[in-house]
């Protein structure tokens, strides 16, 4: 099992997004792949075309001392999802609360999930650091890093290389961090100036892929759909295409 | 690579076999199996060609052998069956590739071509009366020219060296310096923006290259252009000698180690220096290295018989065939544009010379002649426009015939210092090559001098000269099938010769009675034809010949049935050759026969990656299929998500550089969009050129709709146009008739014009085309059978020959 971490520094990069379709079109390739979102904004549920009104999730599962089991779903798109869960503002305290003092919380229950070697979690994250990002960064053996390509972003990457380093590093079983690009408008040069710095900053750990800026990413989540299945010929879906071939190297090698 | 390295392979077996592959270049093995491979480089190997006598001796055998060969008598039967033996094996061999098998053939032609020769002049002669003799005399003159062609042409291209661009050494620091000159004079800014664009974009080192816009027409608008893209305008206050003038006054005014040179239309690609400069640094006796000229439009011939990339148009023998075939014997001469030139060697020789209007052969006929050496490299580098319509090509080719007439006039290349036997010959075989007018128009009415004066301009029975002259013609056409092939199509160069015969035929013979007669006259690019016409003026002295040839035809069939019935062989015999001609000019009404140009800008087909962003902010991936100087054709999956006239940003991309242009929706339709570009800024203009007419690989794939050749299909091809060549003239006389007639006279016949104008539409469909092509094919096939009924297994081998 290959737990890839999806991180951000600040919100509204388009993280959730970009986790749901990269997922969605490494599924396409023919890989068992397991969304768990650890977002209180608990978004990542909508994208799958799930119920907005169903509350159920890893929150109150966890709550009940019972099995992640009971609030895994599968959607319509070749991916199965486990929510965060709509919780009320007692419930997260707790819930943050529990997390701090069980460091392990998250290792012992990815490891209920089952053993397949060939399977992939993917984890979603709030932006920033938090103490979800704390759990999730000891056990991933991946981390991608969304950032869109503006100052603000690059202006994040140390704090983000912090993290890193703290959680990551030193692990054995991390096989590399990678940065992606979203958002990305060739148009503006201020975009096309932050990717040549970032290259040349990040060389190979800067995914050669980008991700266009596309209407249709947002739209395909008013339609709570992945973009490949609401505009299967939009940009952007061919940039995630693209990426999902990438990563499957690398998933490769952490498999080995 | 076959391995990937590894810890166990320390040595590398490319880079080894690379050295020995470039101290070989010229005796490079071109084939690569067989035992008569070995054989044949056993002998170009052996020890003895080092000791004269032992050459001396070989050749002195051949030649005895050759003129053995050529002149024994023999009886027709004899003849014949020595004729049929020598074609199979021709047939045979034809099959293997391999120059060792290509030279059989060229030895064989060789051997018919001059044994006919040799039986021409000394048993078909009628030198007792004055007609026969003077006719007989003309004629065999035309055919003494086209032998000598024939063999100085299959000198020159029996080995193409096919030379691979020697790259750049890896420190940038060594790179030299290089001028870009780009020449102009009465072409308009929007011709010529797209050249210095791309030169621009050129990959070298910017403190080490320069460019140059040599302005002979010393307009405001070009200085303004060259202001604001950063590059030096030059101008000088006369324009003595045109383009050598332009460049000799600029050479005088920069200090660049190497000039490379493009006309104004010529747009270079982002890699040309690269691929062109390293043969420089390896070889300091280079003088020059000369690209290809491909065009991005297609000639008049490609355009007014619809042949665009499917059959090879004129230009490709030269500069897929012949300049290769040159390149071996160091004889490559200088085209005058997309070359780099070395200057100190330039200025060595006095600068481009200007004694002749063909200045650019001439100048490297003066490197030559000082010892210096040139080089080809056969890959396109560069495009530019072709003529825009028959009368400006026939007014380039005007030019080119009447400067090499000068040349091998003021500075004859079989005479004077300094060149080796074979660049003689190469550089004679190029002049020679223009003085086709006379012998071509000879030919195009020599059957004429039998049908209207009964002169028997060939004294022989007519079976008899069809021993003798099929077989020279054959082999001829085989041969040259088997060298050429992929260059030019078979009987193609009748065409092109046919079109311009009578145009260069006086420009010739008064250059070389008298070179400083003539005027330089420069050719126009950049009209649009609006639509289609028969060009009388160009086509007048084709039309009287093919009058001509008709009258000759209708007697010919008068004195087979009544008058000479006592030699009917000879008369059908020379109304056969009739009929060939009357195709051939048929052929050349076709081409005279303006094409309707649809829009200004000429298309150029590609296959990139674009994409596209909708007003609504979806971006969509798509294919760019065509470009052309305002817009660009896209494929996508449904031509529905975008609307007509809405605005759109388009990118296209260059490596994993993106660049957004800002484009119009002019065409939606099933799968394809068209798109304008407006109001592209300068940084834009440059970024587009970058990343279509400059890229490096923008005409590698210039020859993928080619069709092989094969003898038969270029005949069906001549004959196709020719019909059609034959109902343009039809379709344009009775357009001029009705229009000279009174209104009523056109009222009664509305129908017909209708009725050949559908005609005409419906058979310019390429569909039609394959059609008529089947129908034809069906027919030579039949006419085989008929041929072939002895022998099944004979017809069974030739059928899988031509498979």
């Amino acid at each position: 099992m290959t737990v890839i971490a999806v991180i951000s520094p600040k919100g509204g990069v388009g993280k959730t997004t970009v986790a749901v379709n990269l997922a969605s079109a490494m599924a396409e390739n023919g890989r068992v792949v397991r969304l768990v979102d650890m977002d209180p904004q608990n978004a990542l549920r909508l994208h799958l075309g799930a119920d907005p009104g169903d509350a159920n999730g890893l929150v109150h599962q966890t709550l009940q001392q019972s099995s992640w089991y009971y609030t895994e779903y599968d959607s319509a798109y070749g991916v199965s999802f486990i929510p965060y869960g709509r919780v009320s503002e007692v419930e997260r305290i707790t819930f943050e609360a529990y997390l701090a003092q069980t460091p392990n919380w998250l290792r012992d229950n990815i490891a209920e999930l089952g053993h397949d070697p060939a399977g992939l979690t993917i984890i979603d994250t709030p932006p920033g650091p938090s103490v979800y990002v704390q759990q999730v960064l000891s056990i991933a053996n991946l981390v991608l890093v969304v950032m869109i390509p503006d100052a603000g972003s690059y202006a994040t990457m140390p704090a983000i290389e912090g993290l890193l380093d703290y959680y990551c590093a030193h692990r054995s079983d991390f096989y590399g961090s990678y940065y992606v690009l979203n958002q990305f408008d060739a148009e503006h040069p201020l975009n096309r100036d932050i990717k040549n710095v970032m290259q040349n900053t990040l060389g190979e750990r800067l995914a050669p892929y980008s991700i266009h800026r596309d209407e249709s990413l947002s739209e395909a989540l008013a339609f709570q759909q992945p973009a490949r299945d609401y505009a299967p010929y939009s940009q952007s879906v061919e940039d995630l295409a693209q990426l999902a071939v990438w990563l499957e190297n690398k998933v490769a090698r952490v498999a080995r | 690579m076959s391995s990937a390295p590894s810890d166990n392979n320390p040595v590398n077996p490319a880079g080894e076999q690379r050295e020995d592959r470039r101290s070989r270049l010229r005796g490079q093995s071109r084939y690569k199996f067989g035992k008569l491979n070995e054989y044949a480089t056993a002998i170009l190997e052996w020890h003895g060609w080092e000791h004269n006598y032992w050459r001396i001796a070989v050749i002195l055998v051949v030649l005895v052998l050759f003129v053995f060969s050529m002149s024994v008598p023999m009886s027709l039967a004899f003849q014949s069956v020595y004729a049929a033996i020598l074609f199979a094996i021709s047939m045979f061999i034809r099959r293997y590739t391999g120059t060792l098998f290509t030279l059989v053939m060229v030895v064989f032609s060789v051997g018919q071509s001059s044994r006919y020769l040799y039986w021409r002049m000394t048993e078909t002669l009628v030198l007792d009366n004055w007609v026969d003799g003077t006719f007989g005399i003309i004629l065999l003159l035309a055919e003494i020219y086209a032998w000598m062609v024939l063999l100085l042409g299959y000198v020159q291209t029996i080995w193409p060296l096919k030379r691979k661009p020697e790259p750049m050494p890896e420190d940038t620091a060594l790179w030299p310096s290089v001028d870009i000159y780009i020449t102009t004079y009465d072409e308009p800014l929007r011709v010529v923006s797209p050249t210095v664009l791309a030169a621009l974009a050129i990959d070298w080192p910017r403190d080490r290259l320069n460019i140059y816009l040599l302005d002979d027409g010393r307009r405001e608008e070009f200085r303004e252009f060259a202001e604001s893209v950063g590059i030096t305008h030059l101008t000088r206050d006369n324009n003595f000698h045109a383009k050598a003038g332009n460049i000799n006054a600029a050479l005088a005014k920069t200090s660049g180690e190497y000039v490379a040179i493009f006309d104004c239309d010529h747009i270079p690609a982002r890699s040309f220096l690269q691929m062109t400069m390293g043969w420089f640094l390896r070889d300091q006796k280079l003088g020059m290295i000369q690209t290809p000229h491909h065009f991005l439009s297609p000639d008049p011939f490609e355009r007014n018989l619809g042949t665009f990339r499917r059959v090879p148009n004129e230009g490709e023998l030269f500069y897929g065939l012949i300049q290769d075939g040159n390149d071996l014997w160091n004889a490559t001469f200088f085209c005058g544009s997309c070359a780099v030139i070395r200057r100190s060697i330039l200025l060595d020789i006095g600068g481009v010379a200007v004694e002749t209007v063909t200045e650019d052969a001439h100048t490297a006929l003066k490197m030559h002649r000082m010892g210096y050496t040139t080089a080809y490299i056969s890959i396109p580098q560069a495009a530019g426009l072709a003529t825009e319509s028959l009368s400006a090509h026939v007014g380039q080719r005007i030019r080119w015939a009447r400067g090499m007439a000068q040349i091998f006039r003021v500075d004859n290349p079989l005479f004077g210092k300094g060149l080796s036997l074979m660049q003689r010959l190469c550089y004679s075989n190029a002049m020679l090559h223009f003085f086709y007018g006379l012998p071509r128009v000879i030919f195009l009415t020599a059957p004429l001098s039998y049908l209207f004066f009964q002169a028997h301009i060939i004294n022989a029975e007519a079976l008899l000269i069809a021993a003798y002259a099929i077989p020279h013609l054959a082999h001829a056409n085989l041969t040259n099938s088997r060298m050429q092939g992929t260059h030019r199509h078979s009987f193609w160069a009748e065409l092109y010769e046919s079109t311009l015969a009578w145009y260069i035929l006086r420009p010739t013979l008064v250059a070389l009675i008298d070179p400083k007669f003539g005027k330089f006259n420069v050719t126009a690019k950049g009209g649009l034809i609006e639509k289609e016409f028969l060009d009388w003026q160009i086509g007048a002295p084709y039309l009287i010949m093919l009058g001509l040839n008709i009258a000759g035809l209708l007697t010919g069939f008068v004195r087979l049935f009544w008058w000479n019935s006592f030699e009917a062989q000879t008369v059908i015999l020379n109304i056969i050759w009739t009929v060939y001609n009357l195709v051939l000019l048929g052929a050349t009404m076709a081409v005279a026969t303006e094409a309707k140009q649809v829009r200004a800008n000429h298309r150029v087909n590609c296959n990139q990656k674009a994409m596209l962003k909708l007003n609504s902010g979806s971006r969509v991936v798509c294919r760019a299929s065509d470009y052309s100087e305002g817009g660009l054709g896209l494929t996508m999956p449904d031509a529905g998500m975008v609307s007509l006239h809405s605005e759109v940003r388009v990118s296209l991309f260059m490596g994993v550089r993106e660049f957004v242009f800002p484009a119009r929706v002019v065409f939606a339709r099933d799968t394809e969009v068209g798109v304008e570009f407006e109001g592209l800024s300068l940084q834009q203009q440059m970024d587009l050129v970058q990343c279509t007419l400059a890229r490096a690989d923008a005409w590698l794939d210039w020859t993928d709709n080619r069709v092989v050749d094969r003898p038969m299909r270029g005949l069906q091809e001549i004959l196709f146009h020719s019909m059609k060549g034959f109902q343009h003239l039809w379709h344009h006389l009775l357009t001029r008739v009705s229009t000279t007639l009174p209104q009523g006279a056109e009222d009664k016949k509305p129908g017909k014009d209708v009725f050949y104008h559908t005609l005409s539409k419906k058979m310019t469909g390429a569909g039609q085309q394959e059609t008529m092509m089947h129908r034809l094919n069906g027919f030579v096939q039949k006419g085989r059978a008929v041929l072939l009924k002895s022998g099944d297994s004979l017809r069974a081998r030739l059928a899988r020959g031509r498979a």
